[in-house]
C-alpha cells in the first residue's frame, strides 16, 4: 500500500469520525444529561408533538392527541424514563426492593381479590401466571397507572384479543406528575381509560383539551388514521381531542406549567390512605406534610425516575440509589456512623430525637416507624382504604371507591433486615383448583359462567322491583320486605337496606313502596272471605299481578295466597279460588311453576342470602360457596376450593363445607411508613407501658382474616405471632411492669444505702489520713 | 462490644488459671517430702484440673460448696440473716452467670426469660448488698487488725501485702462496683436519660459487672476458701 492510497483513506476517516462528533448533540438523547448546577426551572413553552412526530397544532381540524415520548424527548430522554421506579415492574433488570402494595385485582361478584404484582414479593400472583395480559392489566389498573409500563407494550409483547391499535397506548403520563395546573385531573384520566381511549387520556387528564368519543365503542378495525366516524355521532363516536387554543401561543407552542420536583397533589391521587370509617376532617396529615415538607423532598429522583423509597437497607438493594442519605434515621440521627468525631446533622436539619429513657435494644430490633408511623395499635388493627386497592380519588357522578378488598393495619412483621416494622395487610380470596399445597386461581369469569345465578341471588329480588316500579310502586320506590327491614335496588342492580321511617314495617316476605321516605304497604289489610270490603283490595291485587307478570325470567305465573284465597291472572282477569291445602295467612306472594304448584318469589335461600349480604361488604354466603365448589366439581375441576379470610374452603367427602388453613390463603403484607405521626404522640412517650403490659395492645392485638366470605372461620393470630416472638414471655414482662415502680424505689433505696455507707467509710479514711479524726479524739 | 467480650475471657480465664494454679503447686508441694514447690508442670496441672473439674459433678461437690457458704454465712450472719447473705450470693452468681454468658456468646445480648429472671435477681441483689454494707462493712475497716494480719498473700504482685488488707480491698471494691451496677441498672429505667446516654450506662453496666465478678471470684478464693496451706505457711 502506497502512501498516496494510505492519505485519501485517513482523511476519509477522520471525515467520518468528525463528523459522527458533531452529531452527538443530535443524539443527545441517549446520553444521560449532566445537572449543569442552574437550580431555575426551564419554562416550558414548546411544540407538543403527536405520536407521529408531528407538531400539533391546535386550530386544525381533528388534531391528534399529544404523545409524551414525543414531545418531551427533545429534552427527557424518554428510555432513561421508562426504566423508573413507577414504569419497570415487568423488567427483569429492576430491582424489586422490599415489598409495596400490590395490585389488587378485585372481583366482588365472585368474590375475588387477588394481589399482583410483577415484582418477585412473596405471596403475590404474577398477572401473566393469572393469564392477565398487559391490556387487562391497563383495563384493571390502568386507572391508577401514571402511563408507561403495562399500558404501553412492546409491539411484540400485544397480545391477541387486545384493541392496542384501536385505543393507542398510554405513554408515560409526564404531565400527571409534573403539570402545576389546578386543571390537571386524574379522574379524567381514569374515565378515559376506562373508555379504552388510552392514547388520549393524558391530553384529556392534563386539561390541555378536551377528549370525546369512546374506543370502546368502536368497532377493532379502526385506526387512528381513520378519523372521526362519520356514519355514527351518537354512540360508537372515535375519540376525538379540543384543544383549549388559549393554551398555545401563535406558534402553536404549549404553555405548560411545570413542576419540579412534583407536587403533593400530583402524588396523591395514587397514594392515599385513610382509616375505612374516618371522616375527612379527622384525618391527620403526616408530621412531615404537616411541617411543610414534600413528598418529592424524601422522594426524590434524577432523570432516570428511579424513585428513593427511604426505607433502611434500600441502598443494598438499589446501589445505583443515594437511598441511605433519605432513611427516617439518616435524617434524623446525621451521620453518626460515618463520622465519629463529631455528628453532622441529618438532611433538612431534621430533629435529633434523644429517646429518653428507651433502652438500646429498642433501636436495634425495631424500625422507626414502628413507634411513629399509623394508627397506634388498638385491640383490632384499623381497617383503611387505599387509593389504588379500593380506587379512591376519583371523583364523579359515579362513586368508583370499593370497600374491598379489606386491607388493615398496623401489623408487626420482621423484615428481611431483622428489624420490626409496621405493615400493612390483606388476605387474598379467589377460587382455585388446589394441587398439593398449591392453588391455582381460577379467573373470575370462569368461576361466574360455572356458577350461574347463584352469584346473583338478589336479582330475584330486584326483577321484581323492577317490574313494580312499572305499576302500583310508580309513584315512590318499590321495595322488599324481609325480617321486618326494608330492601330496595340501586342503580348497579344491587340491593340497600332502606330506613322506613316512623311507619310499621310487616314481619314477614312482602312488597311495598317508599313513598317521600314513608313506607306504605301494597296491599291494606283485609279479608277476602268478604267480597264487599276485598273488592278494592282485589283491583289493586290485579294491578300487581299483571305488573309481576312483566318480570324478566320469571320462573311461572305471578299468584298471591292470602287468608285461604289464591288469586292469580287468567286470560287477564283476576282470578279467586279458595286454597285450603295451603297453610298460612300470607299474603304470600307466589310463582306458579309449570307443575302448578306454588313457589315463594323469595325462596330462603335467597332470603337468607340477601339478608347476610346485604349493607356488608361480604359478597358470599358459605352456602353460596358450598353450592359453587360442587357446580365446579360437576364440571369437571378437580379439588375446587374457595380462599377467603386466610384460610382455605373446601367440601369433604359428604358434601359439607370443610375450612382448612394453607399456604395459599396466607396474608399478603407490605411494610408501610406514613402517617408519621410527632413525637408526643410515638409509641413509648407515656413511657414503657405504652408497649408493655399484660394486655397490651401492641403484642396482643387480635387480626382476623378479612375477606368477601361471610364467615366466622376465619384466620385468628395476634400481633406477637406475626412479629415472632413469645406470647406468654411477653404477658410476663409485661406483667413485671406492675412491680417496675417499686423495683425503682427498691434500686434507689439500696443504691442510696451502700453509697451511704461508702461515703461514711471514705469520709472516715480521709480523716484517718489527715489525722482530723484522732486529732479529734484526742481532744479531752 | 468486641473489646468487652475478648478482655472478658481473657480476664476470667487468667484469672482462673492463675488461682488454680497456685491451688495446683500448693498442692503438689504438700505431697513432696520436702515440701517445696515444685517447677510448675503443665501436663501435671492439667490432670489435676481435670480432676477437680470432674468433682463438679458429683454430689460431695455441691455438700461441700453448701458447707462452705453456709458456714461462711452462719458465722457471720446470726439468725434468719444467714438467707440474706446466701440470697445475695445466689443472685448475685446468677446475675453474673448470665449477664456475661449472654453478653459474650449471644449476639442479641439478654433476652427472653433469662433477662427477667436478671431483672428480679438484681433486686434482689441491690437489696442484700445493701444489708451486707450495713451490717457487715464495719468488719472491714482497715484500722482493725485481725490476729493472722501478718500472714501474707500468696499472689506473686501481693506478695507484701497481707492477705487480711487484700480481702478488705475486694470487698470495698466489691461494694464500689456494686453501686455502680445497681445506679446504672436504675438510671437505664428512667425516663430522663438519652439514647446515647443509655448506651454508655449499658457499656458501665457491664464492664463494672466484668469487674465485680473478677473481684468476686478473687473474694471468694481469698476469703471463703481460704489460702492452701504452702510450705512456708
Amino acid at each position: 500500500m502506497d502512501r498516496k492510497t494510505v492519505t485519501p483513506r485517513l482523511v476519509l476517516v477522520l471525515a467520518i469520525l468528525a463528523s459522527s462528533a458533531f452529531a452527538l448533540p443530535a443524539s443527545a438523547s441517549t446520553v444521560k444529561p449532566k445537572w449543569a448546577g442552574s437550580r431555575a426551572l426551564a419554562v416550558h413553552r414548546f411544540p407538543l408533538k403527536d405520536e407521529t412526530g408531528q407538531v400539533i397544532v391546535p386550530t386544525e381540524t381533528n388534531p391528534l392527541p399529544f404523545a409524551a415520548g414525543n414531545s418531551c424527548a427533545p429534552c427527557h430522554c424518554y428510555k432513561d424514563i421508562k426504566r423508573g421506579r413507577h414504569f419497570n415492574a415487568s423488567s427483569p433488570d429492576a430491582p424489586a426492593g422490599r415489598p409495596g402494595e400490590p395490585w389488587i385485582w378485585l372481583d366482588e361478584r365472585t368474590g375475588t381479590q387477588l394481589p399482583l404484582s410483577d415484582r418477585p414479593w412473596k405471596g403475590v400472583f404474577k398477572p401473566a401466571d393469572l393469564g392477565l395480559s398487559d391490556w387487562d392489566m391497563t383495563l384493571l389498573f390502568g386507572r391508577h397507572s401514571p402511563g408507561g409500563g403495562f399500558t404501553e407494550p412492546a409491539p411484540e409483547a400485544e397480545t391477541p384479543g387486545s384493541r392496542w391499535s384501536v385505543s393507542g397506548k398510554a405513554e408515560i403520563n409526564c404531565l400527571g406528575c409534573h403539570n402545576a395546573s389546578p386543571a390537571q385531573n386524574h379522574s379524567e384520566w381514569a374515565k378515559q381509560i376506562l373508555r379504552e381511549n388510552f392514547r388520549w387520556a393524558a391530553t384529556a387528564a392534563s386539561g390541555l383539551g378536551e377528549v370525546g368519543g369512546m374506543a370502546s365503542r368502536l368497532n377493532p378495525t379502526w385506526d387512528i388514521a381513520d378519523g372521526p366516524n362519520p356514519d355514527d355521532s351518537e354512540w360508537a363516536v372515535a375519540p376525538f381531542v379540543k384543544y383549549d387554543r388559549s393554551l398555545f401561543d401563535s406558534k402553536h407552542q404549549a404553555k405548560l406549567d411545570l413542576a419540579y420536583p412534583p407536587k403533593d397533589s400530583a402524588c396523591l391521587p395514587c397514594h392515599s390512605t385513610a382509616p375505612a370509617e374516618a371522616k375527612k376532617f379527622e384525618h391527620e396529615a403526616d408530621v412531615h406534610t404537616a411541617a411543610g415538607i414534600a413528598c418529592a423532598s424524601c422522594h426524590r429522583n434524577d432523570i432516570s425516575h428511579d424513585i428513593i423509597r427511604g426505607y433502611e437497607g434500600e441502598d443494598k438493594d438499589n446501589p445505583a440509589l443515594i437511598s441511605g442519605d433519605f432513611t427516617c434515621r439518616a435524617c434524623h440521627l446525621g451521620r453518626e456512623e460515618q463520622s465519629k468525631d463529631a455528628v453532622l446533622p441529618g438532611r433538612m436539619g431534621a430533629p435529633y430525637p434523644y429517646h429518653y429513657g428507651i433502652p438500646e435494644v429498642h433501636f436495634e430490633r425495631l424500625a422507626c416507624t414502628v413507634c411513629h408511623s399509623g394508627p397506634l395499635p388498638a385491640p383490632e388493627p384499623v381497617r383503611v382504604r387505599t387509593a389504588r386497592a379500593n380506587r379512591l380519588g376519583i371523583f364523579g357522578a359515579a362513586d368508583w371507591s370499593t370497600d374491598l378488598p379489606a386491607v388493615v393495619e398496623p401489623v408487626y412483621l420482621r423484615e428481611k433486615n431483622g428489624l420490626l416494622t409496621p405493615h400493612r395487610m390483606m388476605w387474598p380470596a379467589f377460587w382455585g383448583l388446589a394441587d398439593k399445597d398449591a392453588v391455582q386461581p381460577l379467573r373470575p369469569a370462569e368461576v361466574e359462567a360455572a356458577a350461574g345465578d347463584v352469584l346473583y341471588p338478589e336479582r330475584a329480588v330486584t326483577r321484581i322491583l323492577a317490574a313494580l316500579l312499572n305499576g302500583p310502586a310508580s309513584s315512590g320506590t318499590p321495595v322488599c320486605i324481609l325480617a321486618g327491614r326494608l330492601y330496595g335496588a340501586h342503580i348497579d342492580g344491587g340491593l340497600d337496606i332502606l330506613d322506613p321511617g316512623t311507619e310499621p314495617v310487616p314481619a314477614g316476605t312482602s312488597f311495598g313502596v317508599l313513598e317521600a321516605g314513608r313506607f306504605r304497604a301494597l296491599l291494606p289489610d283485609f279479608n277476602p272471605a268478604d267480597a264487599d270490603a276485598a273488592a278494592e283490595p282485589e283491583a289493586a291485587i290485579q294491578g300487581i299481578l299483571e305488573s309481576l307478570a312483566a318480570t324478566e325470567a320469571r320462573p311461572g305465573e305471578p299468584a298471591l295466597f292470602i287468608k285461604g284465597f289464591l288469586y292469580r291472572l287468567i286470560d287477564g282477569a283476576l282470578d279467586k279460588s279458595e286454597k285450603k291445602d295451603r297453610t298460612g295467612a300470607g299474603p304470600d306472594w307466589v310463582w306458579i311453576n309449570s307443575d302448578g304448584a306454588l313457589e315463594p318469589m323469595v325462596s330462603e335461600p335467597v332470603k337468607d342470602t340477601v339478608m347476610s349480604l346485604t349493607g356488608t361488604d361480604k359478597r358470599l354466603t358459605e352456602g353460596q360457596v358450598a353450592r359453587v365448589l360442587d357446580l365446579l366439581a360437576r364440571g369437571g375441576r378437580s379439588n375446587p376450593v374457595y380462599v377467603s379470610g386466610g384460610k382455605l374452603h373446601r367440601l369433604d367427602k359428604r358434601g359439607r363445607l370443610e375450612t382448612v388453613a394453607g399456604q395459599a390463603a396466607e396474608p399478603v403484607a407490605w411494610p408501610m411508613a406514613h402517617e408519621v405521626r410527632p413525637a408526643r404522640q410515638a409509641l413509648g412517650w407515656n413511657g414503657c407501658t405504652d408497649c408493655h403490659s399484660v394486655a397490651s395492645d401492641f403484642f396482643f392485638s387480635g387480626i382476623k382474616g378479612q375477606g368477601p366470605l361471610q364467615t366466622k372461620r376465619v384466620m385468628s393470630r395476634t400481633n406477637a405471632s406475626f412479629m415472632g416472638v413469645n406470647n406468654l414471655y411477653h404477658r410476663l414482662f409485661g406483667l413485671t411492669y406492675i412491680g417496675r415502680p417499686y423495683l425503682k424505689l427498691v434500686l434507689a433505696a439500696a443504691a442510696f444505702l451502700i453509697a451511704a455507707v461508702l461515703l461514711a467509710a471514705l469520709l472516715g479514711a480521709i480523716g484517718r489520713v489527715s489525722g482530723l479524726m484522732e486529732k479529734r479524739n484526742r481532744i479531752p | 462490644m468486641i473489646a468487652f467480650i475478648v478482655v472478658t475471657i481473657l480476664a476470667l480465664a487468667a484469672l482462673v488459671f492463675l488461682l488454680t494454679t497456685l491451688r495446683f503447686q500448693a498442692s503438689a508441694a504438700g505431697r513432696l517430702p520436702g515440701k517445696k514447690a515444685p517447677p510448675f508442670n503443665l501436663g501435671a496441672y492439667l490432670r489435676w484440673l481435670g480432676k477437680h473439674i470432674r468433682t463438679i459433678f458429683s454430689a460431695a461437690f455441691f455438700r461441700r460448696t453448701w458447707s462452705i457458704w453456709n458456714g461462711w454465712g452462719e458465722a457471720r450472719y446470726p439468725g434468719w440473716l444467714k438467707w440474706v447473705f446466701l440470697v445475695f450470693a445466689a443472685a448475685f452468681a446468677y446475675l453474673a452467670a448470665s449477664g456475661l454468658f449472654f453478653a459474650v456468646f449471644i449476639r442479641r445480648g439478654l433476652y427472653g426469660l433469662p433477662l427477667l429472671a436478671h431483672i428480679a435477681s438484681g433486686g434482689l441483689f441491690a437489696v442484700g448488698l445493701a444489708a451486707i454494707m450495713f451490717l457487715r462493712a464495719r468488719d472491714y475497716r482497715f484500722d482493725v487488725h485481725p490476729p493472722t494480719a501478718g500472714v501474707s498473700f500468696a499472689v506473686p504482685l501481693f506478695k507484701t501485702v497481707s492477705a487480711d488488707v487484700i480481702r478488705k480491698a475486694l470487698f470495698w471494691m466489691f461494694a464500689t462496683l456494686g453501686l455502680v451496677q445497681v445506679s446504672t441498672a436504675l438510671c437505664s429505667m428512667l425516663p430522663v436519660f438519652t439514647f446515647n446516654t443509655q448506651v454508655a450506662l449499658l457499656m458501665i453496666h457491664r464492664w463494672s459487672a466484668l469487674g465485680l465478678t473478677l473481684t468476686a471470684l478473687l473474694f471468694f478464693d481469698l476469703a471463703l476458701l481460704g489460702r492452701p496451706k504452702t510450705p512456708e505457711a
